[in-house]
């Protein structure tokens, strides 16, 4: 996916160069007649209107696919109680208590069923990310002190899946991590 | 026309800000040259420079920005020198107290400084304090200037002629100039957004004297940074176009732009839509009501629709098969506007939620903004920078090595921020210090980042020797000059 958008990207971009080197060129080469490009409010109007009309279409594609409606109509077979807090990640079947914080940094999941991931902090903000075995990112939700977000999931494949920590949260928070084994 | 006390306080901006923009080069190098480990820091360290080139980098290019609109208001009407000084005395002492914070008290809780992460202290107690002193002072100066400014506007314009609502009628009786259009608008969301940072630094004072009777709402104080950091990031590339509009036609030869009726719309649109789309950045807070996460990716598209349709495509037929007399200052225009195209589709790309969520806090982030920064709105204030320093010069080759500084800014901007989209795809984190093992390609491409914004830093050092040379001589000129 992260490579489709990569490629997207770099297509618009180069046209973009693309129009902007065709346009400077083009007055290089005027005459001191020049007269420029005809009609362009004409112009300037269907160019809005496609641009419009394709935002339109990207949004109505992509909102709901977006995160807050996954599963939204399905059961969690397994719900996942998550404590963030500076430099780690404690995980529970059962809701964890802030005064006395218990968990692991480390569980197993079974593949092909909805976990909801229950997620919150007992400091500062964290991210809660999860990649895959080739490290990509998949899902993500932030940990909020005070909130709790509810990520849904399901995992296709078995396997080790990282947690890193994607919200800056103080001087390690490049080594605050958990992992998933799924099976 | 301006004063020379104007004059000589833009001259100071101009090489304030570029003194420091090289610095904040610097800092932006040690810091990918260590995520590269060619060289070694303590995470902290690491995390204060962070820190402190966010921050100065937000501070620098918006009083550039705002330097650039007040001298070129003076055109149309007289402007407080007194707001132009006191803007800067609270910019050099905020910017000195934000390094100290960072640099002596080690505060590092990142230029977004999200709460509560400064009340939990890993630094110099009074490190916090400092710093969120730092953006009040230069908060204050800002606004104070930004008010000022507004205020004259108003004097000669009322409000609705300022917002030039008389351009929907046809035939209006009085025109409004595009360069107090848009100045208008963007001082209106620049002040919104102080007021914003106002309110967020006084519940922070609250907490930190309340002893811990008084516990802000992480949530409420989240939609209020991003309120005030994404909106002034966004007002300080509008000031760049309000240049824009006043001086590409100007240096081109052309005759000037004049508001029309879908000018106006665009730029009244434009105020809503940016004071809207900072909901993208809690995306990934899934407890925010999902009506304002929806609003949040509809106003970011609908934000694109004025710039494209009016600014970009106005800047494209001002030059198609058009005789304009190129010049340096143009040309970083016209690549800056290129530039802010870029950095733009990166960002449409990511405030659409369903990227977000693989993309969010990922380098694609850095990517998009670095680059309608670096080679959007940087461009646009140096071809302001520019064309002041040559304004009052009589003598010298203008043009001067301008192949060579086009050529190092586009070939070390393209590269540095191609290492960031990679890395973005490559779902590599931002803001890590140091990279994990399971992501191989993020040292080299740190490395190559550092080399390709090294040479970036040649081109921007060339600008500094040039334009600081003739600034210091319109500075230090006797008065009658």
């Amino acid at each position: 996916m992260q490579n489709s958008i990569l490629l997207l990207f770099l297509v618009l971009a180069g046209l973009s160069a693309l129009v902007f080197s065709f346009v400077y060129f083009s007055s290089k080469k005027a005459s001191v007649e020049g007269q420029g490009l005809s009609n362009p409010l004409r112009k300037r109007f269907w160019f809005l209107l496609i641009l419009f009309v394709v935002l339109g279409i990207f949004a109505s594609v992509t909102i709901p696919k977006s995160p807050y409606f996954l599963f939204a109509d399905e059961t969690p077979a397994r719900v996942i109680h998550v404590s963030a807090m500076q430099f780690a990640f404690l995980m529970s079947d059962k809701a964890i208590d802030p005064k006395t914080p218990a968990g692991e940094s480390s569980i197993e999941l079974p593949a092909n069923q909805l976990i909801e991931f229950r997620v919150t902090s007992l400091d500062v903000n964290h991210g809660f990310a999860i990649y895959d075995q080739s490290n990509n990112l998949i899902a993500q939700t932030q940990a909020m002190p005070g909130y709790v977000n509810r990520l849904r999931w399901k995992f296709k494949e078995p396997g080790n899946y990282n947690i890193l920590c994607l919200e800056y949260c103080g001087m390690a928070h490049q080594v605050m991590r958990a992992t998933l084994t799924v099976k | 026309m301006e004063s020379i006390k104007l004059r000589k306080i833009t001259s100071l901006w101009i090489i304030t800000v570029l003194a420091l923009f090289i610095a904040n080069i610097v800092l932006g190098i040690v810091m990918r040259l260590n995520q590269g480990e060619i060289i070694h820091e303590q995470p902290a360290t690491f995390y204060a420079h962070m820190t402190t080139h966010g921050l100065t980098q937000i501070g620098i290019w918006f009083v550039a920005g705002m330097a650039g609109i007040n001298y070129l208001m003076e055109r149309y009407l007289k402007t407080s020198y007194l707001a132009n000084v006191l803007a800067m005395i609270f910019t050099v002492i905020g910017i000195l107290m934000l390094w100290i914070s960072t640099y002596i008290g080690n505060f590092h809780a990142g230029w977004t400084f999200l709460y509560p992460l400064p009340l939990k202290v890993m630094w110099a107690k009074w490190g916090t304090p400092l710093f969120l002193s730092s953006i009040l002072v230069m908060g204050i100066g800002w606004l104070i200037w930004a008010v000022s400014l507004m205020t004259q506007i108003l004097k000669k314009y009322p409000l609705s002629k300022a917002l030039a609502w008389q351009h929907f009628r046809k035939n209006p009786a009085i025109q409004t100039p595009p360069f107090i259009l848009i100045s208008m608008i963007t001082l209106i969301g620049i002040i919104a957004c102080l007021l914003g940072a106002v309110l967020l630094l006084a519940m922070y004072a609250a907490e930190y004297f309340s002893n811990g009777n008084f516990v802000n709402d992480a949530l409420l104080m989240k939609n209020l940074t991003y309120f005030f950091g994404h909106t002034i990031a966004n007002e300080m590339l509008y000031l760049g176009l309000a240049i824009i509009y006043e001086l590409f036609p100007e240096v081109g030869g052309r005759p000037k732009w004049k508001t029309t009726w879908y000018v106006a719309l665009a730029w009244n649109c434009t105020l809503v839509f940016i004071l809207t789309a900072f909901f993208h950045h809690l995306y990934m807070d899934f407890v925010q009501p999902v009506g304002f996460q929806i609003i949040g990716q509809i106003a970011s598209y609908m934000a694109s629709l004025p710039a494209a349709s009016v600014t970009i495509f106005s800047v494209l037929v001002a030059v198609y098969r058009t005789p304009i007399k190129w010049s340096l200052t143009n040309l970083l225009f016209f690549i800056g506007v290129a530039g802010w195209v870029i950095g733009g589709l990166g960002a449409v790309i990511d405030v659409t939620i369903s990227n977000n969520f693989i993309l969010h806090n990922t380098l694609w982030v850095p990517a998009h903004f670095h680059t309608y920064n670096a080679l959007g709105n940087v461009l646009f204030s140096l071809a302001f920078f520019h064309w002041f320093s040559i304004q009052f010069s009589s003598k010298g080759n203008f043009e001067k090595l301008t192949k060579l500084k086009l050529t190092l800014l586009l070939i070390g901007g393209i590269g540095f921020l191609l290492a960031f989209y990679i890395g973005g795809a490559e779902s590599i984190p931002r803001r890590y210090s140091n990279y994990p093992a399971e992501f191989p390609m993020a040292a080299p491409l740190a490395i190559a980042a550092a080399v390709f914004a090294t040479i970036y830093l040649v081109a921007i050092l060339i600008f500094f020797f040039q334009i600081s040379k003739r600034c210091l001589n319109i500075l230090f000129s006797p008065s009658s000059y």
